[in-house]
């Protein structure tokens, strides 16, 4: 985005010059301060990869992003920009310092470890015992066929250490999958987002919980009766889930760790549906029965 | 015998008459001893006690006056009070302007080893959770002509020291110190003189001083309030004051004549950096006692890392800091990296602690009910105890000696008895109102920095980013602050 807007502003001093060359040189100076305004004096990044936005760039990303990925929840990098760009003012900062309050989180944020399919030995975890967070989170992910590699860096977060954060919170959610039971299924994501705005405060996961108006009713019905409630109880109540050392608990039984940070399994949601799926299949058949009988 | 000389009184100054009176009386004593009368019985020889009998002494309408000092410690030693020039003792007080030329104009100034008092000029104070600030800075041109100086920071002893030599120079000061007070008691009547309403202290080793005026200069726990029967009403902080003696990598980023010093809200309370002589400065800081016993415990090093990040990291580390035992040096390190800071808005890093300074003082308030009483006055810290966030305990004080000096000599002047009511009262209606406001304006502040979170702390942010501002209502308040504004206070 930057190349291009110093390309368009290139692209019209050059226009300038080709058609009134006497008149560009008269208003050259006035018409660099007024770009150096708007967004071609960009600062240097602060870290790699960092993109620095103006308050007015990250509000019009934040409603541009909010609204795409309301459209079309499979977009994840408009999610990621969003999660982004309305982090800051206080969310962010409010995260960082709940890390910076336990003295994991502090270790977290000392050591800046990084979850990748490479930083974490698969095939090891796949030989833990079953019911350890290791196996359960690399069963996890086998069932879903996701990958720990698919998070996008963070690039629209000014300061390093918040755009950190957001990064771990972005790496650890594969673990709150695993932590928590729920699918990836959208009714899963969508449980799964409310429980972490009741944890992390991000407006993100917030503004995902309105994804569950595009579930189906039955889902919908489900949402409401079951996971938003079991979503917001133990996000509250359950330990800040940012300060948990992923890479530490591998080894530990997933049930000990839910006790510790006081996060109760919600009902398997796989199970709910596939009874349901079963219950529905049976009442056709009985329909087609009863049918097949008159 | 003694209507002789009643009669002879009239032609006779008062002080003759009393001498020969008491020549008199130690020539015809009697069985029973009698009573030892002074005009004024200061107990206490602290800075407002010492201030109020410099000041009586000096004024040539009270220099008459029998005057006895009676301290627990002993006097000799801290008149004779030295210390090389790098090192500072912990206990550091600040002194206005007004105060400064109050003692001035009692001839103690002189007596005070300049060299080891420090003005300063401005002051940076700035609120720890959102880092709205207020800058007390002269505006080239905006100086008043009274000068610059906000205040003086001063070791107390250097005070009480320069008093003491300023009193010895006046001399007429009966000074019974290593002295403890046994009690306080009402007179008996005598043959001579009936003193069932005068007040008379029992020392021990026997030494009995009968007061027309009684003064308490004894501090918080006083027994003349107590004696007096003067409640004196307030609350604890639950804080603890952290004081040490700080050695920084300079003389601050003004150099040597302009002097800065800093003060910043935590949610714990205040910590203050208030330059002294040289690259010394002396730390106050207002914590919780758990806090404080922390502090107290650590090495050297972690100290002074602590301390660097009192003005400069974020509550949420300090808290964090403040549960190690030890390692603060290496977590301060680490954690300034990632704290962007505009390094001329907050004290040079401090490099060394001067052992053995490292003290803490519980935090309280408390007013007595009045300050006077038939016979009884309370001064200083006897009459009230403040925060220190604002650094005005000890002017409290010497604006009370003024006061009660004034309405003595007013006394004497119009021929009143100076231990009755009537002639004290203009003391306690020029000082109450006015430090009970002290106090009330210091204790809100407290309460509301104490505030971590919530709707408060955006709104107390803009408040003080309103107030710095508005130059005219700055230059009011820094006017107020040097005492060398209107006198509205």
């Amino acid at each position: 985005m930057e190349v291009t807007l110093r390309r368009t502003a290139a692209a019209i001093a050059r226009n300038n010059n080709g058609l009134r060359p006497a008149a560009a040189a008269l208003t050259a100076a006035p018409s660099s301060r007024h770009f150096s305004l708007s967004s071609l004096t960009r600062p240097p990044p602060n870290y790699p990869g960092h993109v620095p936005l103006t308050r007015i760039e990250k509000a019009a990303l934040a409603i541009g992003s909010g609204l795409m990925s309301l459209r079309d929840p499979r977009r994840g990098d408009l999610i990621a920009a969003f999660a982004e760009a309305t982090a800051t003012p206080y969310f962010i900062y409010r995260l960082r310092d709940a890390m910076l309050a336990s003295p994991t989180g502090r270790r977290i944020l000392r050591d800046r470890p990084r979850i990748t399919s490479t930083s974490l030995n698969l095939p090891h975890l796949r030989s833990l015992p079953p019911g350890s967070v290791g196996r359960t989170y690399v069963a996890w992910l086998d069932r879903e066929g996701v990958s720990p590699d698919t998070r996008s860096a963070v690039r629209y977060i000014d300061d390093a250490e918040c755009a950190y954060v957001m990064q771990r919170y972005r790496e650890c959610h594969d673990f709150y999958h695993a932590l928590t039971g729920l699918p990836v299924v959208r009714e899963g994501e969508v449980a799964l987002k409310a429980f972490e705005f009741a944890n992390t405060l991000l407006p993100m996961t917030g503004l995902s919980v309105f994804a569950a108006a595009t579930l189906k009713r039955s889902e919908r019905k489900r949402f409401g009766d079951i996971y938003l409630p079991w979503a917001l109880r133990n996000g509250l109540r359950a330990a800040e889930v940012i300060n948990v050392y992923w890479e530490e608990q591998l080894e530990r039984d997933v049930g000990e760790l839910r006790r510790e940070l006081g996060v109760e399994p919600p009902p398997d949601l796989r199970d709910i549906r596939k009874r349901e799926r079963e219950e529905r299949r049976r009442r056709k058949e009985e329909q087609a029965a009863r049918d097949g009988g008159v | 015998m003694n209507t002789a000389i009643r009669r002879r009184s009239a032609y006779v100054c008062r002080s003759c008459t009393q001498s020969l009176q008491r020549q008199l009386r130690r020539t015809y004593a009697s069985a029973t001893a009698q009573p030892d009368i002074y005009d004024v019985v200061c107990v206490g020889g602290g800075p407002a006690g010492l201030s109020l009998l410099t000041a009586l002494r000096a004024n040539p309408v009270t220099a008459h006056l029998r005057i006895a000092l009676v301290e627990a410690q002993d006097l000799a030693k801290t008149k004779s009070w030295k210390l090389p020039p790098n090192k500072f003792s912990n206990r550091c007080s600040s002194l206005t302007p007004s105060s400064a030329s109050f003692l001035d104009q009692i001839g103690a100034w002189s007596h005070l080893e300049r060299d080891r008092v420090q003005a300063y000029q401005e002051m940076q104070v700035w609120d720890g959770v959102t880092g709205a600030r207020i800058e007390f800075d002269w505006a080239p041109g905006a100086a008043p002509a009274a000068g610059t100086t906000i205040a003086y920071m001063n070791e107390n002893l250097n005070l009480t020291s320069g008093l003491l030599k300023r009193i010895e120079e006046l001399g007429g000061v009966s000074v019974f110190d290593n002295a403890k007070v046994e009690k306080i008691a009402y007179g008996e009547e005598t043959e001579d003189v009936d003193l069932r309403e005068w007040p008379v202290v029992h020392l021990s080793g026997g030494k009995q001083l009968s007061a027309r005026l009684l003064v308490g200069a004894d501090g918080a726990n006083s027994p003349v309030r107590s004696f007096a029967g003067i409640e004196a009403r307030g609350w604890d902080y639950n804080r603890h004051g952290v004081v040490a003696t700080l050695e920084m990598e300079g003389e601050g980023w003004g150099g040597e004549h302009l002097k800065t010093a800093y003060q910043r809200f935590l949610p714990t309370g205040p910590v203050a950096m208030l330059p002294l002589p040289g690259n010394h400065c002396t730390l106050v800081w207002s914590t919780t006692p758990t806090n404080a016993s922390r502090l107290k415990s650590l090495s050297a090093k972690d100290f002074i890392a602590t301390v660097n990040a009192a003005f400069r990291l974020s509550p949420t580390d300090l808290e964090y800091m403040h549960t190690q035992e030890s390692g603060q040096a290496e977590e301060y390190s680490w954690r300034l990296e990632h704290t962007p800071l505009d390094y001329r808005t907050i004290p040079q890093t401090a490099v060394g602690v001067q052992e053995g300074t490292v003290a803490s003082f519980p935090l309280k308030l408390r007013h007595a009910d009045t300050y006077i009483a038939e016979r009884v006055a309370l001064v200083g810290d006897a009459a009230h105890t403040i925060h220190p966030l604002a650094g005005q305990g000890l002017n409290q004080g010497q604006g009370d000696v003024q006061s009660l000096a004034k309405a003595i000599e007013y006394a004497v002047g119009h021929g009143q008895d100076i231990g009755v009511t009537m002639a004290l009262e203009p003391y306690a209606s020029e000082r109450y109102a006015a430090n009970h406001l002290l106090l009330g304006v210091c204790d809100k502040l407290h309460k509301l920095y104490s505030v971590g979170s919530g709707p408060l702390v955006p709104l107390r942010s803009v408040g003080l980013n309103a107030v710095n501002a508005l130059g005219p209502l700055k230059s009011f308040f820094m006017n107020q602050a040097a005492g060398n504004g209107i006198k509205v206070f």
